[in-house]
């Protein structure tokens, strides 16, 4: 008797589940001109991840003439990679501070979250591999730095070598070769971090000139679910002086950049951006772009341009008003995290000059997006193309992980390093055996 | 002895369990409507959020109240005979129908969590539970629902 209506309802919510529009290929929405459909806000949105399973000895697939191995495995959540220039490979094991909850939503997606990551407790620290033989096979493997509040980014000025804490980026003494730093390390400026800490991971690059760095800081939500007050400082790149630490936000309206990266034949600084989530299966394309001094990107109050979103209040025309559209789309929910510009001469000539991007795969979609490696021809500094799949396999069984990747870096014989959070691994990708 | 009153068959010592247990969502759905208000006005988060907890604690304790509901309902052929005893059940499915969807209007992130779907999700349910309210006392005081005869 009470059976019946409990079937009722859970066939009921089933269907509410399934209700909302039909992914469309992904394949509309790359390049310069993305198709943006209506948006549509769901009762119950997908949540799709791909539960992480390992690599149990498989490797990635790489497209034809380049090769695939393991660079490092059993890690402990790898999520990027710093070469220093004697070509010792500093790998970030890193996670998430610990999350916050203001209603009840959020203990379903904590739960939801710990599905898409590796088990494996976050190391909170680098890692040191170094090739003495020079052939990126590693033989020495040290822990280089230690005790770090979720770190993410790291580049190397002169001697100074900085890391981006979620929280702060902090300044270390460097000397070339070594493999330990234990000198304690001063902050250069401090950056948003929690309580609430949404998107925690602070991507980091220096200047052409090297006096100054640019931080990558993610916004506080998805679309200020939060709070507008807590989302001061956020969805920005700053401009951080090396000499005072003083900052300036160089550019906004960004929801999650990273991968900063001054393009080197220009000098133009670029940034891959995860854009919101919940208002379809294709709304809202990620992108690639060019970080403009100066310009407003749209988050939160509009997307690509002048589409507003009507989840904001209150909105700001003036600002909606001047915001520019990026300047190249990758598709929904693919969440680029990892960028590198191949200026290499190991891999293929094809590969010259253009853009890798790391897509470490959706959740908020019902079919999966993402999860692999593409390359993005440019020409005079812009992209010249669509991009092409380079490394795949991430997924196994139509809907499981074997990893998932996230930082890029091309290291001293010029192949391509992958951070893998999920497999633990970082993979290293090389020109095939002719 | 035999009460000459329509008897509450999920109780303790006499005191029915449905009555102890609806004050806990009447005053949850209730108070989603205020925060909501107060949402809508200010645009500050705290109070969506606030009425996401609220509807959530009060559709949780709902689950309880329905359930010895039912039992009282299918339990005495006298309170099924009751007029006002149908009004309370029916509009009250229709309470937590309305709840549940709007508990799931609340997941949306930010303003359309609440304006305007929820918001008016939240007014029906309070109207209705005016008339559900009022049906109730009505089976307790006038029809004597659980309410054991005085001994003399």
């Amino acid at each position: 008797m009470r059976l019946l209506p409990c079937t009722a309802m859970a066939a009921l919510l089933l269907a509410l589940a399934a209700c909302g529009p039909e992914a469309s290929d992904p394949r509309r929405q790359l390049g310069h001109d993305p198709y943006l459909p209506p948006l549509h806000q769901y009762l119950l949105p997908p949540m799709h991840v791909a539960k992480v399973v390992g690599w149990n000895g498989a490797t990635p697939q790489a497209a034809p003439g380049l090769t695939v191995r393991a660079f490092a495995t059993g890690l402990a959540n790898p999520r990027s990679l710093y070469v220093l220039p004697n070509g010792d490979v500093l790998v970030v094991e890193t996670g998430e501070p610990p999350p916050s909850m203001s209603r009840p939503k959020d203990l379903v997606m904590n739960v939801v979250e710990k599905e898409a990551h590796s088990r494996t407790k976050p190391g909170q620290r680098i890692l040191l591999f170094r090739s003495t033989k020079g052939d990126g096979v590693p033989d020495v493997k040290t822990v280089f730095l230690e005790h770090l509040h979720s770190p993410f980014g790291v580049v190397l000025v002169g001697n100074d070598l900085y890391v981006a804490n979620t929280d702060a980026v902090v300044r270390y003494p460097y000397t070339p070769g070594e493999t330990q730093i234990t000198a304690p390390g001063v902050t250069l400026c401090e950056l948003p971090g929690g309580p609430i800490d949404h998107h925690w991971t602070k991507s980091l690059t220096a200047g052409p000139d090297g006096t100054k760095l640019y931080a990558g800081v993610g916004s506080n939500s998805n679309i200020t679910e939060n709070g507008l007050q807590a989302e001061v400082g956020r969805a920005s790149v700053w401009e951080i002086d090396r000499a005072t630490g003083a900052h300036r936000e160089y550019a906004t309206g960004l929801r999650n950049p990273n991968g900063l990266q001054f393009e080197p034949q220009t000098h133009v600084l670029w940034a891959v951006v995860n854009e919101r989530d919940e208002l379809g299966p294709d709304l809202v394309p990620d992108y690639l772009t060019s970080v403009r001094d100066g310009a407003f990107y749209g988050w939160p109050y509009s997307y690509y341009g002048q589409h507003l979103d009507p989840r904001v209040q209150p909105q700001r025309p003036d600002l909606v008003a001047r915001a520019v559209a990026p300047d190249y789309a990758l598709s929904s929910h693919v969440a680029p995290l990892g960028l590198v510009f191949y200026h290499g001469t190991s891999l293929p000539a094809h590969y010259r000059g253009g853009a890798f991007v790391g897509e470490h795969g959706s959740w908020n979609r019902s079919v999966l997006n993402g999860y692999k490696i593409v390359f993005i021809p440019f020409a005079d500094g812009r992209p010249a193309g669509l991009p092409e799949d380079v490394v795949t396999g991430f997924l196994v069984d139509g809907d499981k992980a074997r990893g998932r990747p996230v930082g890029l870096a091309v290291d001293a014989q010029g192949a391509l390093l992958i951070a893998d959070d999920a497999g633990n691994s970082v993979w290293r990708v090389s020109a095939a055996a002719p | 002895m035999t009460s000459p009153n329509p008897r509450s068959t999920a109780s303790i010592r006499s005191h029915p369990l449905h009555v102890m247990l609806v004050p806990v969502p009447i005053v949850c759905f209730l108070a989603t409507l205020i925060t909501d208000i107060v949402y809508w006005q200010s645009t500050n988060m705290l109070w969506a959020d606030m009425s996401a907890w609220l509807l959530t604690v009060g559709l949780i304790v709902s689950v309880f109240a329905v359930l010895a509901g039912l039992i009282d309902f299918l339990g005495d052929p006298r309170i099924r005979r009751l007029r006002a005893a149908w009004i309370h059940v029916l509009g009250n499915v229709a309470v937590l129908v309305l709840s549940i969807f709007n508990a799931l209007v609340h997941t949306r992130d930010a303003y359309t969590s609440v304006v305007p779907t929820g918001l008016i999700l939240s007014g029906l349910v309070a109207l209705i539970l005016l008339v559900t309210g009022w049906n109730g006392w009505s089976m307790v005081y006038r029809h004597g629902v659980g309410v054991r005869g005085i001994q003399s």
